[in-house]
């Protein structure tokens, strides 16, 4: 087996003081292994992108230890956090975050400042980068001439012009169209595979399902391992939201049935009149896949 | 990161261009009233550069010629003239006067002149005779057009009449002018026959002016002898040192006033760009990078407001004393560097103004949408 890239142990994060405080991360760890695809996905408000800076060295927890390519990051100073970010993390944005005075070559130049290594190697990297990734014919663009795909994978380039060993991507298809998505997912996938790096992906997007090797869901802090394809499709009895019985946190079992809900709300007022609900959904039709439980 | 930061300054030229003049024009007052002031300055010492003496001899124990007093006797006239290396002596007779005419009083050296000798007499004419005659005077080109003045009219000097016989040029600036009279006319007026003021000395060709100098010292009693560079340096000095608080006020203000303008402009720089700063945060640029751009940046634009500064005074002096003649303004070397010292610590001074700003953009805000 080997040395995993990201490392985390029982991180926690908690924000807020007393009556206040919110747990946005709770004694959460995971692995990474070269060549891994690994995804993290659940609701909004989850504490997603608090774990995702964290991981990505942004953030330091207040508790547990994160490991980043054989660097425990809790000892560093900001200064050398810095470097860390520079040498051995790629990042891409959901909103692409390319640096618009700069041109296209340039943004992908941009990091290799900031890491040793000759800057002329850089140059031949990024060439290799654009060309790669189809982009050598828009080198001297500027990033307000691109469209949405073109600004992802020149933020992909710039995330590897340093050969990072791991790659943070948050929702990298949030703001793309469906065939523009699927060619970032791709990339990334070919950057996990072909080059030994770890991906980790923060998404929405059930098609990154499709290419990872591993996800897990966040909810409420907590991070759980989910296998693709697992989902248990049902309907919330009250409100006929479709949930995936998997992942669903609030439910209630009643006469050997487990119905799940949206919602407290939605539970309370299930358990106020259970008879009228469980009725009403019996005649409905299945959430997907004609799998009504 | 110094190419995003030039790129970055440069990418919108016309809100660069408004910055830098906004900027400009703090320094171009500076420069502005530090050329009145230096012009004025150096009309204060017009009588002493202009007549080109190689030595100034004076009574012992003065030293300037500004707000200042001397008398010598006039056989120290021979004395001087007889000492070797002397070639000619031209004795003047001074006074500091208000003179009056046409309504106005102005301020004046009034410079007596041995009849017919013109080594001390006015070095440029615009109208009338080039020395005066008994109950005439020479009065200010610009003093006269201010008062309405013509050829034969009269001007009043220290409680005295006299007739304009003729207009000089260069001679006239806001606090000082020049008026010539003979010198037996300002004897009678001060009752001071049998001396004089000033003695202005030419050497023999080939002969050391400040040797010379020596040497009439050594060989007159009671007198003192400065070259001109000296003389000349000594009143420019005063003057200078009269209006050096005013300058340094002048200078503190419009370089408050540029820290103010180039810091807010960094500031602004800051807070429109502070998501790419997060982003470049997040990519693994250190705080200290970034100050070291804004620290670029508001040199490059105090350096440019200098530039600009220049240029627009270059062109505001020649207009000006076109326009008004009797503002006197020069832009010496000396104003130029103390302004161009500013305009680097101006920028320095400006680049802390967002410090607190760059340390509280959090990198972790360039995950969010």
């Amino acid at each position: 087996m080997p040395e995993p890239i990201l490392q985390a142990e029982n991180v926690v994060k908690v924000f807020g003081q007393g009556r206040a405080a919110v747990r946005a991360v709770d004694g959460v760890s995971i692995e990474v292994q070269p060549s891994e695809m690994v995804t993290i996905t659940g609701p909004s408000g989850s504490g997603k992108t608090t774990l995702v800076s964290i991981l990505g060295a942004l953030l330091r927890p207040d508790d547990g230890r994160v490991v980043i390519d054989g660097t425990d990051i809790s000892t560093l100073r900001e200064g050398a956090l810095s470097m860390l970010r520079a040498r051995s993390i790629g990042f891409v944005f959901q909103s692409f975050n390319l640096l618009e005075s700069l041109t296209v070559r340039e943004n992908v130049l941009f990091p290799a400042h900031l890491a040793p290594g000759g800057m002329n190697a850089a140059r031949g990297r990024a060439d290799e980068l654009l060309e790669t990734l189809g982009l050598s014919h828009r080198a001297s663009a500027l990033p307000r001439t691109l469209s949405g795909g073109e600004k992802q994978r020149v933020a992909i380039a710039r995330a590897l012009i340093n050969r990072p060993r791991l790659i943070i991507a948050d929702e990298p298809t949030g703001n793309l169209d469906s065939k523009s998505g699927q060619n970032v997912l791709m990339v990334l996938h070919d950057v996990a595979r072909d080059e030994g790096r770890a991906v980790l992906i923060v998404t929405h997007d059930r098609r990154v399902e499709d290419v990872a090797d591993r996800i897990l869901w966040l909810e409420d802090g907590h991070l759980r391992d989910r296998k693709q394809d697992e989902h248990e499709w049902v309907r919330d009895p009250v409100c006929n939201m479709a949930l995936d019985g998997w992942t669903s946190e609030i439910f209630v079992d009643r006469d050997g049935i487990r119905y799940h809900f949206c919602s407290q709300r939605c539970r309370e007022r299930f358990e106020a009149s259970p008879e009228t609900y469980v009725e009403a959904s019996r005649s409905r039709r299945p959430a997907r896949d004609g799998a009504d439980r | 990161m110094f190419g995003w930061t030039v790129k970055e300054l440069f990418s919108a030229p016309q809100q660069l261009f408004a910055s830098v003049s906004a900027v400009a024009g703090a320094f171009a007052l500076v420069l502005f009233f530090d050329g009145v002031f230096a012009g004025e300055s150096e009309q204060i010492v017009a009588l002493i550069d202009r007549t080109d003496a190689d030595v100034w001899v004076m009574q012992d124990g003065v030293g300037n010629m500004h707000m200042t007093t001397s008398f010598l006797a006039d056989w120290k006239i021979d004395a001087v003239a007889g000492v070797e290396g002397v070639k000619k002596v031209t004795p003047i007779l001074y006074l500091n006067a208000v003179i009056e005419a046409g309504g106005r009083n102005w301020f004046s050296f009034v410079v007596g002149l041995e009849p017919g000798d013109s080594r001390a007499g006015p070095w440029a004419m615009a109208a009338g005779a080039p020395l005066p005659g008994r109950g005439e005077a020479i009065v200010p080109d610009v003093f006269a057009s201010d008062a309405g003045l013509a050829i034969g009219d009269p001007v009043r000097i220290a409680g005295r009449d006299f007739a304009v016989a003729g207009f000089s040029a260069d001679t006239f600036s806001m606090a000082n002018s020049i008026t010539f009279v003979t010198l037996d006319d300002l004897a009678d007026t001060i009752s001071s026959v049998g001396t004089v003021s000033y003695l202005l000395v030419d050497a023999e060709p080939g002969v050391d002016a400040a040797a010379l100098a020596a040497r009439i010292m050594d060989e007159v009693e009671k007198v003192n002898a400065l070259t001109r560079e000296e003389f000349s340096a000594r009143d420019y000095s005063i003057a200078v040192q009269m209006g050096l608080d005013i300058i340094w006020m002048m200078t503190l203000i419009g370089g408050a006033l540029a820290v103010l303008l180039t810091g807010f402009i960094v500031y602004s720089h800051v807070t429109e760009r502070e998501r790419e700063l997060a982003v470049m945060k997040a990519l693994g640029v250190r705080d200290r990078a970034i100050y070291a751009s804004l620290m670029v940046q508001a040199l490059v634009i105090g350096l440019l407001a200098f530039a600009l500064a220049v240029a627009v005074v270059s062109l505001a002096v020649p207009t000006t004393h076109a326009l008004v003649p009797k503002i006197s303004l020069a832009v010496t070397a000396d104003s130029l560097w103390r302004t161009g010292v500013t305009a680097v610590l101006v920028s320095l001074v400006a680049a802390v103004v967002p410090v607190r700003r760059v340390l509280s953009v959090d990198p972790v805000s360039a995950f969010h949408q």
